[in-house]
């Protein structure tokens, strides 16, 4: 064990080699943090998910239908696997505040039990009149309760008291549909209220959904199909717990962050090993003769092998103990709440195991590491040991060979090369830590610019309206509107959702959207960029759709028909669209499979000023301007620049660390040929020149190689993001650019850096003795 | 005036609250183109005069005046030049760059001086000619030494200032290397400045800095040095 002399021996070493045992520290301090920083991120989302799950007895799947009977409730109740099932009404709803912000409505019965709200305040009064308000979007919205908020829900107008504010397990990630990027709760929330509040309104209770539980372990496909079976015409669709928009977008975020806690901390976990690495092997080195001493005094092999593993242990465990109390801590407790997500609670959660193995993973980074440095001298005798050192061999490196080329250059550039070939470990750890640098600023760049590139690439190239209208369709059908003699180009859209079955058997609802042919204010793209029309037969899919149902272009799938049965239509093309997966047809190709086009939305870009006389008759529900659309988008570059600069922080402190510590490596082990030089008469310039630029040589292959190691941190990210966005997280050069030009930067802040220090230090005391 | 003049030069180190004159008040002329030693024991100050006279180091009081300057007012850059042009040195460990071979290890000096001499000549002139492409690593220690003393004179400077260089050699290796210093640098006409604690050296000096605690205890001058053959070890 490490005790008394040997122990204090080992203090004082590190206190020499500060600078390199600091960043050994750090690097492990980091690696953890991040490790055990991002994976209680996802645990925490996860636990406090889970736990409002169970809560609110949520549902695990629901099963919409037009005004579902008894008959059908007791036949799904019979399905094999089915605990429990309710019927309950679900839609959206407007609203007469400032900003006209939608509420997503559920009513429920008396004595329902699923999908229950969480109430933060008042209560869920049974049989009255109240509604329970989502309790983000009543502090935007500054609610309280008591205070009364109007709805309109089919067209008509609901004046309702609020009695209680909570929060929804199917709201975690509250989003209005699949444009909406980032929750926002002035925009939208939910509201919670009994059947019987609908029972007023239109005299006669209304459903339009069944809630089914299901034993845990239940083959939910079969459930589907059989209650698909059951339901028969009425049906519209039906929908999994984990597809369904808040859950899956929980998911999503889960996954990712599982991902990144891999990615991200490999690329620290191996700058600390290479640290440790180039630290040990010179310490040791340099402790030749004392081991040497510690030898004939009669220290044990395993004795002095163990003393210097326990320079990497001591300081990796320091590190790795600094990281498990930053990580969860700073990380987690930053990142959590900017994920928006409406969670219950966010006290941190923490994954032990995780802990545990990130704590044995920078023990082999740091001890393990520093064991292997210092096995080597372990053979030699104490007489071989004590004996003086031979001078630093000089090799013959493979560029002489060339010697046309080899004759031309400096001796300071020839320097430079065989010293690089000497330290190959420490030119590895260069190229690594620029490389890791590099890509993580490429990929956080590269994510920052898709992400603000969605604006241009949704609302530049694909939608060219100005203005999207959405229609009564009791008072306007597509005759109607066709008639409309609006100064501007119209396009007439139905929107809705439809139940597919693949191929693979996979059944869920999807969006659609069914159209005119022409589509002159719709630009469908494949990802090159060509353009795509809607195709005359069979319907066209987005890309990222289709990966998620796992079929392709040439496939058939079935769909639901309003009221009717299934019909089979190829997927005759597809698309790439950033936002907004889902399935496109024609209005004509829809007649065809014996449906009815009702147009939910207008299209406009108008020619002159908006037609206001239009916007304000009673046929709009409502109108939103391209630019408010956009808005939106722009909301959520706040999440994203914040993710940005973390990243970048990370990328610069790999890029710190390492360039300072080759670089004070590079100097202290060359001290006295440079003092030697000094001598000769080489300015303090020269000579620092000579240390400095040799990182140049690395940074610049740390650089090349970053591009790739970019690609692929971006390809990461942008793939998990988010399952509603197809973001190719493709790298741009000016990107790659600005990456390295900020590296260079700290790559010139380390060099005054260290060049300060090198002045520091007296090169006379350096030439009077060989070490 | 000499073309190397100390006067009342002072050098104190501060090691903690104890002052130390490693150099003091030293008082002493030599003249171009001869052959010089300074001798004493270890710690006699021999070494920080060196430093002084080399560029290295600044004194604390008095002048230094080499070829009409006056080194002891320049400053750090201006002694980097004037080691740059007019000092060229020895060192007891030779001090070459592990990592430049013979060849390069000289013209390392040629590629900083205004005047340097032909490394591959001053290289052929101490005997190395077969050993231009060998690394430090793979060479003995006089030969060491001798790549050492082609590097110090390919520079082309004024002064040539050998600090123990026979110290890490056996006696033999030494002689050959006191010789060969002697006979190069009295071709090319360059002071000489040995600093050494071995007496006999001092034989085949023409002036010999007797130092015992900082001072100069002691000049001597020889009309006549020995010759190296005559001098015994």
């Amino acid at each position: 064990m490490v005790r008394g002399a040997l122990f204090k021996k080992s203090l004082r070493d590190m206190q020499k080699s500060k600078a390199q045992f600091i960043s050994i520290f750090m690097m492990a301090a980091l690696a953890v943090a991040i490790m055990t920083g991002l994976d209680s991120i996802w645990f925490t989302v996860q636990n406090h998910a889970d736990a409002m799950y169970r809560a609110a007895n949520l549902s695990d799947l629901w099963v919409t239908v037009q005004n579902p009977s008894e008959q059908d409730l007791r036949g799904i109740r019979q399905i094999d696997g089915v605990m429990q099932a309710e019927k309950r009404f679900s839609a959206e709803a407007d609203t007469d505040l400032p900003g006209k912000p939608a509420l997503h409505v559920y009513a429920l019965d008396d004595l329902s039990t699923l999908d229950q709200p969480e109430l933060r305040e008042g209560q869920f009064s049974k049989y009255g009149g109240g509604a329970v308000l989502d309790s983000e979007f009543a502090k935007a919205h500054d609610l309280k309760i008591g205070d009364s908020i109007s709805i309109k829900i089919n067209g008509v107008w609901v004046r309702l008291p609020i009695d209680g504010l909570a929060l929804n397990s199917e709201q975690v990630y509250a989003v209005k549909n699949a444009a909406t990027i980032v929750p926002d709760p002035e925009a939208y929330g939910f509201m919670v209220i009994h059947t019987g509040v609908l029972e007023g309104v239109y005299g006669q209770k209304v459903y339009n959904q069944i809630s089914v539980k299901t034993a845990p372990g239940t083959d939910l496909a079969q459930v589907v199909q059989k209650s698909d079976t059951i339901i028969g015409k009425k049906l519209i669709g039906t929908t999994l717990q984990k597809d369904s928009t808040s859950v899956s977008s929980v998911n999503g975020r889960i996954q990712q962050f599982k991902t990144l806690s891999v990615v991200f901390p490999l690329l620290f976990f191996l700058v600390t090993a290479l640290i440790t690495q180039s630290t040990m092997v010179r310490l040791v080195e340099s402790q030749r003769g004392q081991i040497g001493i510690l030898k004939a005094l009669g220290y044990s092999k395993r004795r002095i092998l163990w003393h210097y593993t326990s320079y990497g242990v001591m300081t990796g465990a320091l590190g790795s103990a600094a990281g498990l109390l930053i990580g969860p801590n700073l990380f987690g407790r930053i990142l959590v709440p900017q994920l928006k997500l409406t969670l219950s609670s966010y006290s941190i959660h923490i994954n032990y195991w995780n802990f545990a193995f990130a704590f044995l993973l920078i023990l082999l980074c740091t001890g393990g590491v520093s064991f292997y440095a210092c096995r080597k001298l372990q053979g030699d005798t104490p007489a071989v040991l004590l004996r003086d050192k031979q001078p630093k061999k000089g090799t013959h490196v493979f560029l002489e060979s060339i010697s046309s080329f080899w004759e031309k250059i400096k001796f300071s550039s020839k320097l430079m090369v065989r010293n690089t070939m000497k330290n190959k470990g420490r030119f590895i750890m260069g190229i690594i830590g620029i490389m890791g640098c590099v890509g993580v600023i490429i990929a956080a760049l590269t994510i920052r610019s898709t992400i603000a590139g969605l604006n241009d690439q949704m609302y530049g190239n694909t939608f060219t309206y100005d203005q999207k209208v959405l229609i009564d369709t009791g008072k306007a059908d597509f005759r109607y509107l066709n008639n409309l003699e609006l100064d501007g180009i119209t396009q007439q859209v139905q929107e809705s959702a439809i139940e597919v079955i693949c191929p693979n058997g996979k059944q869920k609802m999807e969006p659609i959207t069914i159209t005119t042919r022409d589509s002159p204010l719709i630009h469908m793209q494949d990802a090159d960029g060509t353009l795509i029309s809607l195709p005359e037969s069979g319907i066209l899919m987005t890309r990222k759709l289709c990966e998620t149902l796992g079929v392709k272009q040439g496939d058939s799938i079935r769909i639901k028909r309003t009221d009717k049965d299934y019909v089979s239509v190829p997927i005759t093309e597809v698309t790439y669209m950033a936002s907004g997966q889902g399935i496109y047809v024609t209005n004509a190709y829809w007649k065809s499979l014996d449906e009815t086009f009702k147009p939910t939305a207008l299209l406009i870009q108008w020619n002159g000023q908006p037609d206001q006389r239009f916007l304000e008759s009673d046929i709009v529900v409502d109108s939103a301007t391209r630019e408010s659309q956009n808005s939106g988008l722009s909301s959520s570059m706040q999440t994203v620049n914040f993710a940005v600069v973390a990243m970048i922080i990370m990328g610069a402190s790999l890029a710190f660390v390492v360039l300072y510590n080759i670089s004070i490596l590079n100097f202290v082990e060359r001290i006295r040929d440079l003092a030697t030089l000094r001598v000769l008469g080489f300015h303090h310039r020269e000579i620092r020149n000579l240390v400095l630029l040799e990182n140049y040589f690395s940074m610049l292959l740390g650089m090349l190689a970053g591009i790739p190691i970019g690609r692929f941190i971006s390809w990461v990210i942008a793939s998990s993001l988010d399952e509603r966005l197809d973001l190719l997280g493709n790298i741009t050069w000016p990107d790659v650019l600005l990456a390295a030009v900020m590296t260079l930067c700290f790559a010139w802040i380390i060099n005054t850096v260290v060049a300060r220090k090198m002045k520091q230090i007296d090169m006379l005391e350096a030439l009077k003795s060989v070490e | 005036m000499g073309f190397i003049t100390f006067e009342n030069v002072d050098r104190e180190y501060h090691i903690g609250d104890n002052v130390i004159k490693a150099v003091d008040g030293i008082n002493f002329k030599l003249e171009q183109g001869t052959f010089n030693v300074i001798l004493g024991q270890s710690g006699a100050g021999k070494t920080t005069l060196l430093n002084l006279l080399g560029g290295m180091d600044s004194p604390t009081a008095g002048r230094i005046v080499v070829n009409g300057k006056e080194i002891s007012s320049m400053s750090e850059h201006e002694l980097t030049d004037y080691r740059r042009t007019q000092i060229g040195f020895v060192f007891q460990f030779y001090n070459l760059v592990p990592n430049l071979t013979a060849l390069e290890n000289v013209q390392l000096a040629e590629e900083i001086c205004p005047d340097p001499l032909d490394a591959r000549e001053m290289l052929q002139r101490v005997g190395l000619e077969k050993r231009l492409d060998n690394f430090p690593s793979q060479m003995s220690g006089g030969e060491q030494q001798r790549v050492s003393i082609a590097r110090a004179l390919a520079k082309n400077p004024q002064i040539v200032l050998c600090d123990e260089p026979t110290g890490a050699l056996d006696s033999e290796t030494g002689q050959k290397v006191l010789r060969l210093i002697r006979e190069v640098s009295s071709e090319l006409g360059k002071t000489v400045i040995i600093v050494t604690h071995n007496a006999s050296i001092a034989e085949m000096a023409q002036t010999v800095l007797h130092m015992r605690d900082g001072k100069i205890a002691e000049t001597e001058f020889h009309k006549n040095p020995k010759k190296m053959e005559e001098i015994a070890w």
